[in-house]
């Protein structure tokens, strides 16, 4: 219990930042996705399980905060979550390139996928039109953010575990 | 003597297929239920917890964003300055021959006893939230059900239409801004009464579907709401065309239409309150 306090409050405080900072950091129409930073990083550093847990919280929450249905993200972000908690093992405390390249790409992954998701439940837009102007747009800035970000949540959602393979000593 | 082990566990992806499931279920469900149904409650109370949140950041950030704005009004150049001066010029002939054909009116409603046109109650509210997310077009407004405010009802800025209330809670609405690709106003332009349908669209540019390839629609013309379908009265303006064309083999013309309310500088909006109206999830009216 008391390692998944650091973890609910990354949470509360993302969804926090969502509802009041993230729509006025909004540049041409694309706005940060805080809980998408939280949810990665979070897998990053605990693992896949810890990760699709996380993404399914966030996600909801996300969900919940607009008026779209309820689920989209919650789905998106539980698949984030675990893929990108299945690198966990190769993650070494001192090290950026590696985190922010995979949060990256996941942040790419998670904006198509929910686009895709949306399309699909006839509530988006056509595909081309939503990449350029939302998708890769948004990752660029969510990446972004993640430069500044990732450092300090890191190290606040980091377990102290022992090294206990050979490749974390790698 | 018995080694450790000392791997960590390998993943379990039984947790990610139970919530992909969930999640299907979830969304399944919120489609199937109607806007009462218990996860439309759910998300109409998260609502009443996070409008103060939205209040808040509004209230904190207008000093930055006020500075924005007044940072990228010093770029105002010379020829700008001197195209709002001949614009200011014209705008003044224009209210003059309008007051001429109110008093005209006037005179002639008088004169026939007609009945005076429909009169709009409304509600004044402020804007405390903005789209949370790049996906929604949607701002929140702190007026909600205890104010007489309903789904479904029209939302006007000071230059024009900006959309519908679509979730309400007892102290604050959303309005779905007519931009939002979910949006569609059945409209015409003013000067032809070409009739049409204004569209939203992911990055926030309007069109002006379905308008025949006779109808003469040119840059600059006024788009107005028509008032069928039932959602918006008639005559609310909706913005201006701001490019016309006729594709060869079309059936209908491409119609850009450019707002007439800017959702990012509104501060208050009005809510026409008294009749009611029913929300169309899918593409207004």
């Amino acid at each position: 219990m008391k390692r998944a306090i650091p973890a609910i409050a990354s949470i509360f405080v993302a969804t926090l930042l969502q509802a009041g900072l993230a729509p006025y950091m909004s540049i041409g129409g694309v706005t940060p996705n805080f809980l998408l930073l939280v949810v990665v990083t979070l897998a990053l550093t605990t693992g896949p399980t810890e990760g699709a847990v996380a993404g399914f919280v966030a996600g909801l929450l996300f969900d919940m905060l607009g008026t779209g249905p309820l689920g989209p993200m919650a789905l998106v972000l539980s698949a984030t979550g675990y893929f990108a908690g299945l690198l966990h093992e190769q993650m070494f405390a001192e090290g950026w390139l590696l985190p922010i390249t995979v949060l990256a790409i996941a942040a790419l992954s998670a904006e198509v996928a929910y686009g895709l998701l949306l399309g699909l439940l006839g509530e988006g837009a056509p595909f081309w039109q939503s990449f350029f102007t939302k998708m890769l747009p948004a990752a660029v800035y969510n990446t972004a953010l993640a430069l500044l970000v990732y450092p300090w949540l890191a190290r606040f959602l980091r377990h102290e575990r022992p090294m206990k393979t050979f490749r974390r000593l790698a | 003597m018995k080694i450790q082990r000392t791997e960590t566990p390998g993943p379990r992806p039984g947790w990610l297929i139970l919530f992909v499931a969930l999640a299907i279920v979830l969304i399944t469900v919120w489609y199937r239920e109607s806007d009462t149904g218990p996860l439309h409650r759910v998300q109409s109370g998260v609502q009443v917890v996070v409008a103060p949140i939205e209040a808040g950041g509004e209230l904190l950030t207008r000093p930055v964003r006020g500075l924005f704005a007044w940072a990228g009004d010093l770029g105002v150049s010379r020829s700008q300055l001197e195209e709002l001066r001949k614009q200011n010029q014209s705008l003044r002939v224009r209210v003059a021959e309008l007051e001429e054909a109110r008093l005209e009116n006037e005179r002639l409603r008088a004169l026939v006893d007609l009945p005076k046109a429909r009169e709009l109650q409304s509600v004044a509210a402020h804007v405390i939230g903005r789209p949370t997310n790049s996906w929604d077009g949607v701002i929140v407004i702190d007026r909600g059900s205890t104010q007489g405010i309903g789904v479904g009802m029209p939302v006007i800025g000071p230059q024009g239409l900006l959309g519908q209330t679509v979730a309400v809670a007892a102290g604050s609405a959303k309005v779905r801004l007519i931009t939002d690709q979910r949006s569609g106003v059945a409209a015409l332009v003013q000067r032809t009464r070409a009739e049409g349908i204004v569209r939203g669209s992911i990055d926030g540019r309007m069109t002006l579907d379905f308008v025949e390839m006779d109808a003469r629609v040119k840059k600059g013309d006024v788009v107005i709401t028509s008032g069928i379908g039932g959602i918006y009265p008639k005559g609310l303006p909706i913005g201006e065309v701001s490019e016309a064309r006729r594709e060869a083999n079309a059936l209908y013309q491409e119609i850009r239409v450019q707002p007439a309310s800017n959702p990012a500088r509104l501060e208050e909006v009005l809510v026409i309150v008294g009749e009611p109206a029913t929300v169309v999830p899918q593409g207004g009216e």
